[in-house]
């Protein structure tokens, strides 16, 4: 049964309507969420950043081994070695926190360039850049990762360069498809018509106004899989090493007790990994719908 | 024929609303509509976009789906000797409170009535009631060729269950809509056709089924203008040879007027005018409602032509059913209005009532209208 | 006599198709002439119509003509300037003088902006006004397309199909043009609304001394705000001259038949003749053509009643022999071996 009412009075506008209004429930809930844990994530870090911890991560004691929560002094614990959970939980964002934004930054401002150039430039620039974005969506990443490692040093820049790198496609292909659906509206057309620079054309038209929802989704997603590779890598034991903290090692360093009864050493960090990731694409998704969503009539 | 006394399909009072979330307010489509198809006639819908005449055939076929939908009304089909209402126990799964005479509440059992409408319509859609649509391409599925869709309708609908007499009944109907090569053109696929064949191929799989009624909307629009007269010459054909009753909607006034007996004029969701073809269009017509003048009027004619005068053009926009006003629909862009009948036409809505025999007109013009 | 504003000689736009990787990199593959020599020219505050079926290349020769796509041969001159190979640097100054409403009605209506900006941008692209005469000259534009001020803070997604149409033509008038090619300016339209386009596009050409190149496919508009029509037959102009004539007394079977068309819906109209033949005795179905592979000779005759009619003379499919156009009195040009 489904229920319908019609607000009395006068029917506004859509354009009147606020953001909150407009959107669903369900995006409202997934965006809070997401911003939720963006803001969690970036505080941390700045707490991290300037040292302002309440324990020394790196400091051993033995006399509080795999303490579990809320024991006195230590609100998340201690791990294998006394160390302050907490302390290394917020540490551990290090890891991934700016390697992740170069990668991010790699993929959007490349993906965005060889999108633009594919969808305006079209002819023989689509044609390459679509051969180039299938080559590379070809490869297996992890392997690439893995060689890259082995090639130069585990160093976790490098890595996230490669994962920025194979993150340009998915961007190019999505922002040349908009430009597609543009043109096919004469809308590009029309710009250049009225004498529109090409260069605000494909700024403020094309990237601006119409890319910019996408963009903002496609870094949050992006974000996403950088932590998923920094943690996988770290659990590997390729990437951060002992005593550096590094959510993927402490998961791996928590393993060994896990057995022994003693989960809270690695769930901790599972459960941030496991939370953050998911806030970040509750996020894409829901601001796909809040910034995306057809304007519905 | 006592059997065939009374319309065909009769639409009584019929009521579909959709629903603007963002706006939260009722999308009147169609806002109490009566209508009668008698058998054997043509009956050309006429509007324009929002007038509701495209809802209002979808509501006959049961293919409304979005909601709330359909609210009240009855649509009565008498065919084959048995007559039933097609919204039959509507009232079971619809009801909406009023106030000030408007609906500003409506409760639906949607999926209920889905199921039941579906119930109700078996054997009806497809084979009694028979739709073709605009855009003939898309209607038509890509992945199948045109002689195998037309094969399936006919084992489905008729009693021509045998694939190989199935096939002859095709490639007669194929004929009949003048396809050249039937028998080459069964092998295609729909996208190896072109516009024009595409809607003779689907107006072949509408009357294949031999329905009572045919609902065409707009069966030209997005045709070629030399595509259209001849789809249009087709149907005229068609309808000399099989006889069969047609609802034609479009809001191209030549393809009405070309091929409808009796013509209803519809704006805003309501019916303004109904009468016979010829009187309905009638360039030197006196008696009219003022929509219907003033549209007829917007067109070029060779006169306006001839003198390059400028088209007289209705003021404002048409009406968005979701703001509908009190008292006439049309008010707000009427040149004919008067003092007399000033407050009538701003605060109360006319009745649609009888100025001749078999035309009637919705306007407070109309002395009969402040009879009824 | 008023002077030329447009002059359009021997156009030729191609549109090749490329097939596969091989023809790709060789760089052949088949040529398809959506323009294939069209020559006219406008005068100044005149209206040239130009109708024919979809895909006779109506719509290409409006870009082409304003150097939205290149042409693959023939000349442009706009206002004594020959524009045909002028890079996109040196255009933009000219940009604003000839404009394009396009047939899109989301055409240049950023579904982001709110129209206010929408006509700002189009104010500042060629000019730097002050706030106070963007903001004078906005009302003026709204008032030159009688749309109503509360408008300026919509979304186009909130605007009806004819309020989209009169932002879009405010928007090109923000420019300041001379020439404006109209392509389909009614379609998509509500018939109440079309007429009042029509008549808006009138007016304005009576205010501002517009010329329009009135590209659209519904004939007694056409001929209504027509001097001079040309009709196009797949890629090709078959015939031009005086809307009147053309519209009354056609010499191209071809235009016969577009026009009767339009008889065969109302019957109330007189059915058109053409020479001696009736085009009404034209029952049979046409076929579907393949534009790729025009016929030889004369492209109608596939379909032309007066090649039955004459017992199929070899002349209209004799590959050396296409029509061209031929001056029948008073600048009226046929292209037929038997008008």
């Amino acid at each position: 049964m489904r229920r319908y009412v019609q607000t009395p009075g006068p029917i506004g506008e859509f354009s009147e309507l606020s953001l909150a209004q407009r959107a669903g429930p369900l995006d409202l809930l997934y965006t809070g969420y997401g911003l939720l844990v963006v803001v969690v994530v970036v505080a941390s870090y700045v707490l991290g950043a300037f040292g302002w911890l309440s324990h020394d991560p790196q400091a051993i004691n033995v006399g509080l081994i795999n303490a579990p929560p809320f024991t006195s002094g230590h609100l998340l614990g201690t791990d294998f070695l006394g160390r302050d959970l907490q302390a290394r939980l917020i540490l551990g964002i290090q890891a991934y926190f700016l390697p992740g934004l170069l990668a991010i930054t790699i993929s959007v401002a490349g993906g965005s360039i060889l999108g633009v150039l594919a969808g305006y430039k079209g002819g023989w620039f689509d044609t390459i850049i679509t051969y180039f974005d299938n080559l590379l969506d070809s490869f297996p990443r992890l392997v690439l990762i893995l060689l890259v490692i082995a090639a130069f040093k585990p160093d976790i820049y490098y890595v996230m360069v490669v994962v920025g790198i194979t993150g340009m496609p998915v961007i190019a292909n999505l922002i040349a498809g908009k430009i597609a659906f543009l043109r096919q509206k004469s809308f590009i057309e029309a710009a250049h018509a009225l004498g529109l620079p090409a260069h605000t054309v494909v700024l403020k038209h094309i990237l601006w106004l119409n890319c910019r929802a996408l963009l903002v989704i496609q870094a949050t997603l992006g974000m996403a899989e950088a932590i998923l590779v920094e943690t996988s890598l770290s659990y590997l034991g390729f990437g951060v090493q002992e005593p550096t903290p590094s959510w993927g090692n402490m998961v791996q360093a928590g393993a060994n007790y896990f057995l022994q009864g003693n989960f809270w050493p690695s769930t901790a960090p599972a459960l941030a990994i496991l939370a953050t990731i998911l806030g970040l694409q509750l996020l894409g998704d829901g601001l796909n719908n809040l910034l995306e969503g057809k304007r519905r009539k | 024929m006592a059997m065939d006394a009374g319309p065909l399909l009769a639409i009584e009072n019929l009521r579909t609303y959709f629903y603007s979330r963002a706006k939260r307010a009722f999308i009147r489509s169609v806002d109490g509509v009566s209508l009668g198809v008698a058998r054997g006639e043509t009956l050309g819908i006429v509007g324009e976009s929002g007038s509701g005449k495209s809802v209002t055939a979808l509501s006959a076929a049961g293919l409304v789906t979005a909601g709330p939908g359909v609210i009240s009304g009855r649509i009565d089909l008498h065919s084959n000797g048995t007559r039933r209402n097609l919204l039959e126990g509507l009232e079971n799964y619809a009801r909406f409170t009023e106030q000030d005479g408007r609906v500003m509440a409506v409760e639906k059992d949607e999926r209920g009535w889905r199921k039941h409408s579906d119930t109700l319509m078996a054997g009806v859609r497809g084979k009694e009631i028979a739709m073709i649509f605009q855009n003939p391409r898309s209607a038509l599925n890509p992945y199948s060729t045109i002689g195998k869709q037309l094969v399936e309708t006919i084992r489905l609908h008729t009693n021509f269950k045998r694939e190989s007499e199935a096939k002859e009944r095709a490639i007669h109907w194929l004929e009949r809509v003048r396809i050249d090569s039937p028998g080459l053109r069964f092998d295609n696929f729909p996208f190896g056709l072109s516009g024009g064949m595409c809607q003779r191929a689907m107006i072949a799989m509408a009357l294949s089924a031999e329905p009572s009624l045919l609902i065409a909307d707009e069966p030209t629009t997005g045709l070629d203008a030399t595509i259209q007269s001849r789809i249009v010459d087709l149907l005229a054909q068609l309808k000399t040879e099989t006889g069969i009753t047609t609802l034609l909607i479009s809001h191209d006034i030549s393809v009405i007027q070309r091929l409808s007996d009796r013509i209803a004029v519809m704006y805003g969701g309501t019916v303004v005018e109904t009468g016979r073809a010829a009187e309905v269009l009638a360039p030197q017509a006196t008696a009219r409602h003022p929509y219907t003048a003033a549209l007829l009027a917007s067109i070029p004619s060779a006169e306006t032509i001839r003198r390059k005068s400028y088209l007289q053009a209705i003021e404002g926009e048409v009406l968005d059913t979701i703001e509908v006003p009190r008292g006439c629909r049309f008010y707000g862009r009427c040149n004919r209005v008067t003092d007399a009948i000033r407050e009538n036409c701003a605060g109360i809505e006319p009745p649609l009532a009888e100025i001749a025999p078999g035309h009637k007109v919705r306007c407070w013009l109309y002395p009969a209208a402040e009879k009824a | 006599m008023s002077r030329t504003i447009l002059e359009v000689t021997d156009l030729r736009k191609d549109y090749s198709q490329r097939r596969g990787l091989f023809s790709m990199l060789t760089g052949q593959g088949r040529v398809i002439p959506a323009v294939d020599g069209v020559s006219f020219y406008l005068r100044e505050n005149e209206t040239v119509g130009l109708v024919g079926e979809s895909g006779c290349g109506k719509t290409t020769i409006g870009r082409t003509v304003l150097r939205l796509t290149d042409p693959s041969s023939g000349r442009i001159v706009f206002d004594g300037r020959d524009i045909t190979k002028m890079s996109r640097a040196e255009l933009r100054p000219l940009r604003r003088e000839m404009q394009m409403i396009f047939q899109d009605l989301d055409a240049g209506l950023n579904p982001r902006m709110r129209v206010r900006n929408i006509l700002r941008e189009a104010l500042t692209v060629h000019e730097r006004p002050g706030d106070a005469e963007i903001a004078g000259r906005i009302r003026e534009l709204l008032e030159q397309v009688s749309l109503k001020e509360s408008k300026l803070a919509n979304f186009p997604s909130e605007l009806s199909g004819g309020e989209k149409r009169r932002v879009g033509i405010a928007r090109v008038l923000a420019v300041r043009p001379r020439l404006i090619v109209a392509d389909e300016p009614t379609s998509a339209l509500d018939i109440s609304i079309q007429a009042q386009v029509v008549n808006l596009l009138r007016d304005l050409q009576k205010n501002l001394g517009l010329t329009y190149l009135f590209i659209s496919h519904d004939l007694p508009v056409v001929e209504l705000v027509s001097q001079k029509v040309a009709v196009m037959y797949l890629g090709r102009i078959v015939e031009m001259g005086l809307a009147e004539n053309i519209a009354h007394q056609p010499r191209h079977p071809y235009t016969g038949v577009l026009w009767s068309s339009l008889a065969d819906k109302q019957t109330t109209e007189v059915t058109r003749r053409v020479t001696n033949v009736t085009v009404e005795r034209e029952r049979r179905t046409w076929g579907v053509f393949d534009f790729e592979q025009p016929a030889s000779g004369c492209r109608f005759a596939p379909r032309c009643p007066l090649y039955k009619d004459k017992g199929r003379p070899a002349v209209c499919t004799d590959p050396a022999s296409e029509p061209q156009l031929r001056d029948v009195g008073h600048g009226h040009v046929v292209a037929c071996h038997f008008a």
